[in-house]
């Protein structure tokens, strides 16, 4: 079980090319933390620096106090699963799993008894003797979880694990991966690209942009109280609204007039009267009610049904469109008036407008 | 499609490459077969008869068994420098720096590029007791008189190497190539160092690669020709150049023939005893 530190951690290739520009994060015990962010943010090169197989160019990778920044990647006893599960394809299930547990001079028996432990937490009992091109790609990615698990790794450390896999076996492994992670409770670094994934799985979600941390916080923190304009986009469909400022409502809230209305929201800042606001408002926190009722009056030009929820958008008397995603029980047909409103918990200030 | 229309579709893909090889090769390798039974002729190639009298000589002359081990020790020489010397350049070529890959890639194929007798031509240039070798050191005073170079075993091996080793590195490579580099950072994410990780995971997933150009060399070695005739000249004889001395200059049909076959039956013999040793240990069966 371990603590890991990240201070200051940069890496820069050629001359000046900087993949990780200066991050720093602290990791706690048996935590599950997600960095997310587009191809190229760094995040995978992030993870490829505290495993080893990236070298350092500046900064401390510290696992429980111990600096491994410079430590070899096979000294670091860490367990990584890859993208392509990286299973070795010349040898058998139970090889597999063997060959970290050789790498540490474990005597055969409690070896046999740690595999069979594995494989049973996996639900692979029986598949020992199978190669790994045998085996189906969420079994290949169960192995490449077990393989890394049987070590008692340190760190548990994931490449974007579920990125080859389809969609309703991705939705499942999440699960499986979240619950097998609590019960080992083994602190775990996830790197992915999908928000929904790190936001499903994680305890926090470090989103990264161009080499450095743009955000750190829990699911719902990054989701509902995005630091920036470019993470509320990242993590999500949302709506930017212009607002305008009015007086403070008592400590931390400010009073602000918009398009759907006077709400008051919460502001870490205080703003002048009548200073001009960006808030956002994600499409499902959108309630929408035949034209003429309480909100907002608008027409739907847009309508997108995905089974499970349907996405309208709206364009407002005021010119504004706007994204509504609700349930479907009620529906609305193009051309239909309808009228937008929000709670006044949706709104989020996202400072004053560019 | 019925299933004998499609088998016939494929018999005749493959039509032109079983004729090609039964007419030029087949068919040659039974004349040899015969010809070796042969009752040596006198004032022509052959006489009439049979008889298992050339075979008899073979075994009887130590001179010839001696060549024969000569021969196996050039092969075996050849493949196992070619193999040491190819292994790092392929793994460079599969796996190094995108920039020089492509001049690389020339500077590995330029040998087969230039004809066998100009290259140990060349080679004689360089090697010979007034080559530019021998003359450089000897101007520098790092040598007096000559070193051996020609005429002798270490010159054939080299030369055999030059010409070679394209045949060593590109299967090779083409092995290296197909092992996914993820595999080694799990090897080591599992703790182990980068010998184990070769020794562990690339190496015998590279096998049929390196089994393959082993092969070829070796094969290639033993019925090398021109190389050691030019470069042996008449001191060291390998088979090939006996076997040629006899067919060609002493028109000694049968006895050639005999040779020639007993050549190819030891060079079959080690081709198998090497895929048995190195059979490869894993037999991913098919899903």
């Amino acid at each position: 079980m371990t603590e890991v530190n990240i201070e200051n951690l940069t890496k820069i290739y050629g001359h000046a090319v900087k993949a990780v520009d200066g991050i720093s994060m602290r990791i706690a015990n048996g935590e599950f933390i997600s960095l997310l962010g587009p191809s190229g943010c760094g995040k995978t090169t992030t993870l490829k620096m505290i495993a080893g197989f990236e070298e350092v160019t500046a900064g401390a990778i510290r696992f429980d106090g111990q600096d491994v920044a410079h430590t070899p990647a096979e000294k670091r006893d860490i367990g990584m699963v890859f993208q392509n599960y990286a299973l070795f394809p010349h040898m058998t299930v139970a090889q597999n799993l063997a060959f970290g547990l050789e790498m540490r001079k474990i005597a055969k028996p409690e070896m046999q008894g740690r595999i069979a432990k594995v494989l049973e937490m996996v639900q692979l009992t029986g598949y020992d003797g199978r190669y790994p091109n045998q085996l189906s790609g969420g079994q290949q990615q169960r192995v490449a979880l077990a393989r890394a698990l049987v070590i008692e790794p340190r760190i548990l450390l994931l490449d974007e694990p579920l990125a080859n896999l389809d969609a309703k076996l991705r939705e499942e492994m999440r699960v499986f991966i979240r619950e097998l992670q609590k019960r080992v409770g083994i602190t775990t670094v996830y790197v992915t690209h999908d928000q929904s994934e790190a936001m499903s799985m994680s305890d926090r979600v470090v989103v990264m942009f161009g080499g450095r941390i743009a955000q750190i916080g829990a699911p719902d923190d990054i989701y509902d109280r995005p630091t920036s304009m470019e993470v509320a986009q990242f993590v999500g469909q949302v709506n930017v609204i212009r607002g305008q400022a009015l007086e403070a409502a008592g400590a931390g809230r400010l009073h602000v007039s918009t398009v759907l209305g006077q709400v008051d929201v919460e502001a870490s800042e205080s703003f002048r009267p009548g200073t001009a606001l960006t808030l956002t408002l994600r499409p499902e926190a959108l309630t929408l009610a035949p034209g003429g009722g309480v909100g907002a009056q608008g027409q739907v030009i847009g309508r997108y049904y995905s089974g499970a929820l349907i996405d309208y958008t709206v364009s407002l008397a005021s010119g504004e469109n706007l994204h509504v995603q609700t349930f479907p029980n009620i529906r609305f047909v193009e051309g239909d008036a309808v009228s937008v409103a929000a709670p006044a918990q949706a709104f989020w200030l996202m400072g004053p407008a560019q | 499609m019925t299933a004998t229309s499609r088998s016939s579709g494929k018999l005749l893909l493959i039509a032109p490459a079983a004729v090609l090889l039964g007419v030029f090769l087949v068919l040659p390798y039974l004349n040899i077969i015969v010809m070796s039974f042969r009752v040596p002729g006198q004032g022509t190639p052959y006489g009439e008869g049979f008889t298992l009298g050339n075979y008899a000589r073979f075994f009887a002359d130590p001179f010839y068994l001696q060549q024969v081990a000569n021969t196996l020790g050039i092969g075996l020489l050849v493949t196992s420098l070619s193999l040491a010397i190819g292994f790092p350049v392929a793994w460079q070529l599969a796996r190094g720096d995108m920039r020089f890959r492509g001049l690389a890639y020339g500077l590995v194929l330029s040998p087969l590029l230039v004809g066998i007798v100009i290259r140990s031509y060349g080679w004689t240039i360089l090697l010979g007791n007034n080559g530019l070798i021998n003359r450089s050191l000897n101007s520098l005073g790092v040598i007096e008189g000559p070193l051996p170079l020609m005429y002798n075993t270490l010159g054939i091996v080299i030369a055999l190497v030059h010409v070679f080793l394209p045949f060593m590195i590109l299967p090779v490579m083409a092995a290296i190539q197909s092992v996914d580099p993820s595999l080694e950072a799990a090897a080591r994410s599992l703790g182990a160092s980068r010998a184990t990780a070769f020794r562990r995971i690339i190496l015998p997933l590279c096998m049929p690669g390196i089994q393959a150009g082993c092969i070829l060399v070796f094969v290639l070695s033993l019925s090398a020709y021109v190389t050691p005739s030019l470069i042996g000249g008449l001191r060291v004889k390998t088979m090939a150049v006996t076997v040629v001395d006899a067919l060609i200059d002493t028109f000694q049909w049968p006895w050639g023939s005999a040779l020639a076959l007993m050549l190819a039956a030891t060079g079959a013999i080690c081709v198998l005893i090497f895929a048995r040793l190195t059979r490869m240990t894993w037999k991913a069966p098919r899903p």
